[in-house]
């Protein structure tokens, strides 16, 4: 079953890693998610907000491989119009097989031709996501049309549950190993998981995606799984207090494009 | 059977109208699992979707909900679902209480939750498998044999009808629209811990005044859990004040914030 698929996604993310000698990063993440669904480029954009209660979500490209998907990625923030503009606001994959044909281009009359100028025909947007919050996006490009085949479209979403997990990471300066991010990965589909989360944002009044990052920190810290601590927060045996705060989070959710590491965006992994 | 003609035929007519402008799964997939209920006279009924790690996630359910999402859980190790979700076919255990040498984790787990009978319905169309009906029966028996075969005709409904978007629309819609499914599942999850913290209640009760604002206000489930966790509505208690002055959620002054308490009195105006 898919099981495999998403056990072959961390473990190419934890093999690119190793041959750096480096732990796993979101950078890792995006490499070999680019790798694996063989993308002309991959590129992991964090989500902020232009200001509360509207809908004016902007996204900036973080860590791009492959030039040109990095370029396409900024310019549909600049545009304010392409499918991963879509998926951050719909909280929804946007998948689009033919930039080329005239249903992409009426949906994104600027950013479509623009992308088919450029040698890019497909486009699968992936918002990066608990539940409704926002911590970013994963754009997939290709140079063919056509759309994702069934299991590189399960393993495109496991890389962004697992760019989630070492979104939230990085942030709080957690540096876990391979299977404790599987662990993680796997537990934030479990709903008593979210349920603590929901509890956590309103004891600490944090934004969901700052609660569900305390929750972790709170779990590594003590060397716990999330889903232990999930349920002790659930059944109030566990409260967490402002010292599981993690260390940077942004005012509205997600990470801001300022304290996140690596800072310049877009910056290329692999020069093209 | 108990279901009259006309109950089944509008519950059918319920299931295929997916192709609205407005159409939003959850709902639809909470419909389902309502008229399971009523027409299949069970105890409970959940619906399970498979997500892209291969885990069946609960989605939608009948009242039940509680009891429902912990046995959700337990089918991804064993249980009647997982079989009939992996094998394309129904799975039923009439009577629990003998024990079921292929699920003991599930059977503990059903029996706890006070489930004496389960039937487990695929959701699939050919080879394209979506998840499971999950029936329970509080008390022991098999389960009719015309009801198992109406049950099975509205997952297969439910499914046409959410697989029909998809051939309408692209072969992408489909993969999108699960998707949408689960994260809004996790948003009223969310949304459930926040209240159950904010109005110091259990998260089943949580999920009941969701559920109740949501109807009063006419509103979806999932619209409202999204207002929540995004802090666009007041969670206060207004016939409490010590705890309403302890509860105003992050006071960034939003201009729109609705009180969820008020849902009740909105409705005696009317």
């Amino acid at each position: 079953m898919e099981q495999a698929g998403s056990v072959g996604v961390w473990t190419a993310i934890v093999a690119l890693a190793r041959s750096e000698g480096a732990p796993a990063s979101l950078r890792h993440a995006v490499l070999a998610c680019a790798q694996s669904l063989g993308a002309a480029g991959a590129v992991f954009s964090m989500a902020y907000r232009l200001s509360v209660g509207t809908a004016g979500i902007r996204g900036e490209p973080l860590l791009a491989c492959g030039a040109i998907a990095g370029e396409l990625e900024e310019l549909q923030f600049t545009l304010g119009e392409g499918p991963g503009v879509d998926a951050a606001a719909g909280r929804s994959p946007v998948l689009v097989p033919d930039l080329a044909d005239a249903s992409a281009r009426g949906r994104w009359p600027a950013f479509a031709p623009a992308a088919v100028d450029h040698g890019i025909r497909a486009m699968f947007a992936f918002p990066v996501t608990a539940g409704t919050a926002l911590i970013g996006g994963l754009g997939v490009y290709r140079a063919q049309a056509g759309s994702l085949p069934r299991q590189e479209l399960a393993n495109a979403l496991v890389f962004a549950d697992a760019m989630l997990v070492l979104a939230l990471d990085q942030q709080s300066g957690i540096v876990p190993d391979v299977d404790d991010l599987h662990d993680t990965a796997l537990a934030t589909r479990r709903a008593h998981v979210h349920q603590a989360t929901g509890m956590v944002a309103a004891q600490l009044n944090l934004p969901m995606a700052d609660a569900l990052a305390a929750l972790r920190a709170h779990a590594y810290a003590r060397g716990l799984r999330l889903s232990e601590v999930a349920a002790d927060v659930v059944a109030r045996r566990v409260r967490l207090s402002a010292g599981d705060m993690p260390p940077s989070h942004a005012p509205q959710g997600g990470i801001s494009p300022d304290d996140a590491d690596p800072p310049a965006p877009p910056s290329s992994i692999v020069p093209d | 059977m108990a279901a009259t003609d006309r109950q089944v035929r509008e519950a059918f007519i319920e299931l295929t109208d997916t192709l609205v402008s407005d159409f939003d799964i959850i709902d639809f997939l909470g419909r389902l699992a309502t008229r399971c209920t009523e027409l299949l006279r069970v105890t409970a009924c959940g619906v399970l979707l498979a997500d892209h790690h291969g885990q069946l996630t609960l989605v939608a359910a009948s009242t039940e909900e509680a009891r429902v999402l912990e046995l959700s859980q337990v089918q991804n190790s064993e249980g009647p679902c997982l079989d009939a979700f992996t094998m394309g076919v129904p799975v039923q255990r009439g009577d629990l209480g003998d024990g079921d040498p292929r699920w003991p984790a599930f059977t503990a787990a059903a029996q706890a939750a006070g489930f004496s009978a389960v039937q487990a319905l695929p959701m699939r169309l050919r080879e394209e498998r979506l998840g499971a009906l999950n029936l329970l029966n509080a008390a022991p028996g098999p389960f009719d044999s015309d009801a198992v075969a109406l049950g099975q005709a509205l997952a297969d409904a439910a499914t046409i009808g959410i697989l029909h978007q998809r051939t309408l629309a692209r072969q992408e819609v489909l993969a999108e629209q699960l998707q949408v499914a689960l994260t809004s599942r996790i948003a009223i999850e969310q949304a459930k811990g926040f209240l159950a913290e904010r109005l110091g209640i259990d998260v089943d009760a949580a999920f009941g005044v969701l559920r109740r604002y949501a109807r009063a206000n006419n509103r979806r489930l999932t619209a409202v859990a999204a207002d929540i966790v995004e802090g666009r509505l007041d969670v206060g208690r207004p016939q409490l004040p010590d705890v309403a002055t302890g509860v105003r959620p992050r006071g960034r002054g939003h201009r729109d914030r609705v009180p969820l308490c008020s849902a009740r009195t909105r409705r005696d105006w009317t």
